[in-house]
């Protein structure tokens, strides 16, 4: 970039950082005017499309060359968008027709965005029904990132079972600094003359010694890549000021949280090198607040280096004050920060006045002449080096019991770094002697240190990465039981967000366990109001409820929030799906789709609700439309089966729920209508088997006790039907088809009366239903005997509400008595 | 309905449909007039107002009506695609607001075609004010499956000529078995494990 370009570049990013989108696109198409280069043709595209409009940045990028990996990479992506699926793909990898990249050689053009651009690949390929293809590019893209959530996510629900134990780990530091934005190739690179530049900001440190630290880190480089990484941390920690313990953390913080920005790259003057500055993109932290990135504030390493430069003395390497380390939070790697911290605090009882005073710095290491600074950065380096690898040993064993006492540290240690903190910490650091004595910590240089921390959050965050997505891999399995539990264990301040909840409750629905799925649905919704992903399974659940007020306030209140999301829509029609407003359910799911033409589960809302209205042909089409869309959509494959029943195609029926169960195989209402099918298709045996199968995983589901009884009244089982039936009685007695299938059941064994009994009970039950079936069965009943018996029945059983109320009253005493005496 | 007395409202239909037991299928057919007063207009131009016609006796809009324009009896033709059951027919009729043009005497006819028309109901109505129930149930009780319904409206009050008939509106029995041939269930707790939605 020329001079010329600088400050207008800058100001550009300075609009975009803070979304000033029309100051930015105005200075960028001016910039562009000025100068026909790709990088500005590249920052108007970016500044078009992060103001929402992908089209102006794809005609623009279209127009012109695009030679440059940045231009390709959004251009791909604008393509995506625009849903040109082909030409995306063959701008990222040579297309379909010509001969395609591989992936390194997308690897070695795109370089950093290389994890984007296949990821985004993968994307292309698995809408173009190439999943093994698609699986591949996520697959690399998560080995090369795997900070990336998105490719795990999409591999979980296009069926594939990554191992998460593999996808989220920090293999290497080549794979960190890949990992990270500009700013961290310079870890990687360290023999660069520009990544000196940072080192001038450690004014007080004499230069030569941190490079002689430095090249003797680099010279032992053999299993220990990470010296080339202090100069990153050298920058973002050192500040000339002072700066107060607080923000001290929040510095680090703001360091480590840096990592994906891209303000990093402006890091060329010692201006941007404060820590707080927005060139950082840093956003200030107060406490160790859940949910950062940054778990490292809780290392008040840069605390202690930023003001190592303020005491004056030459030899700052200040050591992390292990204090701060006690406010552990969640992502600090367990092994990595005992391992580091005692390192940290061996320093700090070694210079023992220092840790009376305050939680500022203590820089044990002022004591230490200068001239011993590079044989001891040696000594650290290689104990350096053994504790990382401890550390990385360590780590995926370790990590997972230690959530819940990091947790209960990082509450009770919410606010900073106090002095009872730095007890914590010393008494942890006691338990790992072994590494103590390893460890010279007083040449732990600052940049070391502060990577370490680094490396520690990350790690924190791989580890949670780790249980997310063992959890999420197992719902998208239908393991359900198994993904709550997983989710359950992640900390509480993860636990209360709104995708960990979301995900339980859609455990819980597709357990069909609906009251649970709405007591945490109804957190999410007081927790996050906005958010409507999950919002869809969260309206199917009250429909299924019956709960019309709280689906009507849903849809309602989604309708309003967002009127671009299937989400809202469908809740919408749910709402009057429930009411029987078929037609206006109809419109509204059409919406939806209209909305999102991607979203399988608004096809198949609308596949049921064609089939409520009796449109079987449309509906046949929805649900096909949903399983194009998403071929794991089990819900599609059940509505084609339920079609093919309606139609009596009983082996087509059978076959789509047997599909359907492939995908979910725990899910016993899927059990209990292949049961019934079967039973249609005369395979009773079989039936019964699947039946009994469906009861053991779901003992709550009363539909397959009745299909059972059903099944075995069919087979003239008389007694063991009359007996399921009975139970059922206990678990819902006031459901009119048991009665009646007991009375039909009754009729059989010739007592007519008891038959009588319950028909005239299911009725009861019925009111509103005026079931013509059981009015059948109770004509049938005199049929053989009677040649008029509908006029009879009609006057007995018929239009006479009082009659037949007063005739069941007088029953019912008998009944009950007669029943005390039948059972 | 022979006697004197006023023929009583029925319930709004709408509460039928929440019952689940009757689900309107006048969209599935196809409508037809024996005649209708045509839109206003002056020629060639129209005011482009709303007529007279099948819209209006379809919007669910009680205030618009079909007005026929001929020699009695005047005929509303539903046809279907295919046989449907038919349980009940409602239709809207208010004296205050039409005086003469009320129907007073009105025939269902059912078949297979105009040709194969058979009357299944007749009823006579008076001074309505509100929604008439009509069930359409055949010789054994039993809702009517058809292709066409034919409603003719034979006399008006105070023998006017032409008619205003205000909505209309068909049902049909909803079988929601959703699996066996088993009637609906009552509790939500059969409900809620009869289908994955």
């Amino acid at each position: 970039m020329t001079v010329l370009q600088e400050p207008v570049q800058a100001a550009i990013w300075q609009a975009l950082n803070h979304y000033a989108y029309r100051d930015a696109v105005f200075l960028a198409e001016r910039l562009y005017a000025e100068v026909h280069s790709e990088e500005a043709l590249f920052l108007l595209a970016t500044c078009y499309y992060r103001s929402g409009k992908a089209y102006k940045a794809y005609r623009l990028l279209k127009g012109h060359s695009c030679t440059t990996p940045q231009c390709k990479y959004l251009l791909a992506k604008c393509c995506v968008d625009l849903s040109k699926l082909a030409e995306g793909e063959q701008i990222l990898s040579g297309g379909v027709f010509n001969k395609q990249k591989s992936h390194d050689d997308i690897v070695t053009e795109f370089g950093d965005s290389a994890c984007f651009t296949l990821s985004l690949l993968g994307h292309v390929y698995c809408k173009t029904d190439r999943l093994a293809k698609g699986s591949e590019c996520y697959q690399k893209s998560l080995s090369l990132n795997p900070f990336l959530w998105s490719p795990f996510e999409s591999l979980c629900e296009i069926g594939e079972k990554p191992d998460p134990d593999q996808t989220f780990k920090l293999t290497s530091i080549q794979n960190f600094s890949n990992c990270l934005p500009n700013s961290c190739t310079t870890l990687v690179s360290n023999h660069s003359l520009s990544h000196r530049q940072p080192e001038t900001v450690l004014t007080e440190t004499p230069q030569d010694t941190i490079e002689l630290n430095r090249l003797n880190l680099e010279s032992s480089n053999s299993k220990y890549s990470l010296n080339t990484d202090s100069s990153y941390i050298d920058s973002a920690v050192i500040s000339p000021d002072t700066v107060p313990l607080g923000t001290g953390t929040s510095i680090l913080s703001k360091q480590v949280q840096n990592k994906p920005k891209t303000g990093r790259s402006l890091l060329g003057g010692p201006a941007a090198l404060s820590p707080l500055t927005p060139s950082f993109g840093i956003l200030p932290l107060e406490t160790p607040s859940p949910g950062d990135g940054s778990y490292l504030q809780n290392y008040t390493n840069t605390p202690s280096v930023i003001d190592v430069p303020s005491t004056g003395a030459p030899t700052k390497k200040s050591v992390a004050r292990i204090g701060q380390t006690g406010t552990k939070s969640v992502f600090s790697q367990s092994g990595n920060s005992r391992e580091v911290t005692p390192i940290l605090v061996a320093q700090t009882q070694s210079s023992g006045p220092q840790t009376s005073t305050t939680p500022q710095v203590l820089s044990p290491t002022i004591t230490s002449p200068p001239n011993a600074l590079p044989r001891r950065s040696s000594r650290l380096f290689t104990s350096d080096s053994s504790t990382t690898k401890e550390n990385s040993k360590k780590l995926k064993m370790k990590f997972p019991p230690k959530i819940p006492n990091r947790k209960t540290k990082s509450k009770t240690n919410k606010g900073g770094i106090t002095q009872p903190n730095i007890n914590d910490s010393l008494e942890i650091t006691k338990l790992d002697s072994s590494i103590i004595s390893e460890g010279k910590i007083s040449t732990f240089t600052p940049q070391i240190q502060a990577f370490n921390l680094q490396k520690a959050a990350a790690e924190g965050l791989m580890s949670l990465l780790r249980e997310m997505g063992k959890g999420y891999l197992a719902l998208c399995s239908y393991n359900c039981k198994e993904a709550i539990n997983i989710l359950s264990h992640l900390p509480s301040h993860h636990y209360n967000t709104g995708w960990v909840l979301c995900q339980i409750g859609r455990a819980y629905f597709e357990l069909s366990e609906y009251m649970q799925a709405e007591r945490i649905f109804s957190e999410v919704r007081r927790i996050e109001n906005y958010r409507v992903e999950g919002m869809e399974i969260y309206s199917t659940t009250l429909w299924h409820l019956q709960k019309d007020v709280a689906l009507s306030v849903l849809s309602k209140d989604l309708t309003d929030m967002d009127k671009n999301s299937p989400e809202a829509w469908c809740a919408a029609g749910n709402c009057f799906s429930l009411q029987r407003e078929h037609d206006i359910a109809i419109k509204f799911f059409q919406r939806a789709i209209q909305v999102d033409p991607n979203y399988a589960y608004a096809y198949t809302l609308l596949g049921h609700e064609f089939v409520l209205t009796e449109e079987l042909d449309k509906a046949l089409a929805c649900f096909r439309n949903a399983i194009r869309v998403n071929p794991r959509h089990y819900n599609a494959w059940y509505g084609l089966g339920m079609i093919y029943y309606k139609q009596e195609k009983f082996s087509l029926a059978e076959m789509h729920f047997q599909k359907a169960l492939d995908i979910n195989p725990q899910s016993s209402v899927l059990l209990c209508h292949i049961g019934v099918v079967q039973h249609a298709l005369k395979k009773s045996e079989k039936a019964l088997d699947t039946l009994n199968k469906a009861i053991v995983i779901d003992p709550k589901n009363p539909l397959c006790k009745f299909h059972r009884a059903s099944v075995l009244f069919a087979n003239e089982k008389y007694k063991s039907a009359l007996q399921e039936l009975e139970e059922l009685k206990q678990i819902v007695p006031k459901e009119s088809l048991v009665y009646f299938l007991i009375g039909k059941v009754y009729k059989k064994l010739g007592q007519t009366h008891l038959a009588l009994m319950n028909f005239s009970w299911a009725m009861d039950l019925d009111p509103k239903g005026a079931n013509n079936q059981i009015k059948e069965a109770i004509d049938k009943r005199y049929l053989p005997d009677d040649e008029e018996p509908i006029t009879q029945e009609e006057q007995i059983m018929g239009t006479d509400e009082s009659q037949e109320s007063s005739m069941t009253d007088a029953d019912d005493t008998q009944l009950h008595a007669a029943e005390s005496d039948e059972f | 309905m022979t006697t004197p007395n006023k023929t009583p409202p029925g319930a709004d239909p709408k509460q039928l449909e929440r019952t689940g037991t009757v689900r309107e299928i006048g969209s599935q057919a196809v409508w037809s007039l024996s005649s209708c007063k045509p839109e206003p207009g002056i020629g060639f131009r129209t005011l482009h107002l709303p007529g007279f016609g099948v819209d209006q006796l379809r919007d669910d809009n009680l205030e618009t009506y079909w007005q026929s324009d001929g020699s009695q009896p005047h005929l509303v033709n539903i046809q279907f695609r295919r046989k449907t059951t038919v349980k009940t027919l409602c239709i809207y009729a208010d004296y205050k607001s039409d005086e003469s043009y009320t129907p007073s005497k009105i025939s269902v006819r059912v078949g297979n075609n105009f040709h194969n028309l058979q009357e299944i109901r007749q009823l006579e109505l008076v001074e309505p004010s509100g929604w008439i129930h009509v069930p359409l149930t055949d010789n054994h009780k039993k809702p009517t499956r058809t292709f066409m319904i034919q409603i003719a409206v034979l006399a008006n009050h105070q023998n006017g000529r032409d008619t205003h008939m205000r909505q209309i509106k068909i049902y049909t029995p909803v079988e929601e078995s959703s699996i066996g041939k088993f009637p609906r269930c009552t509790t939500i707790d059969f409900m809620m494990y009869r289908s994955i939605r």
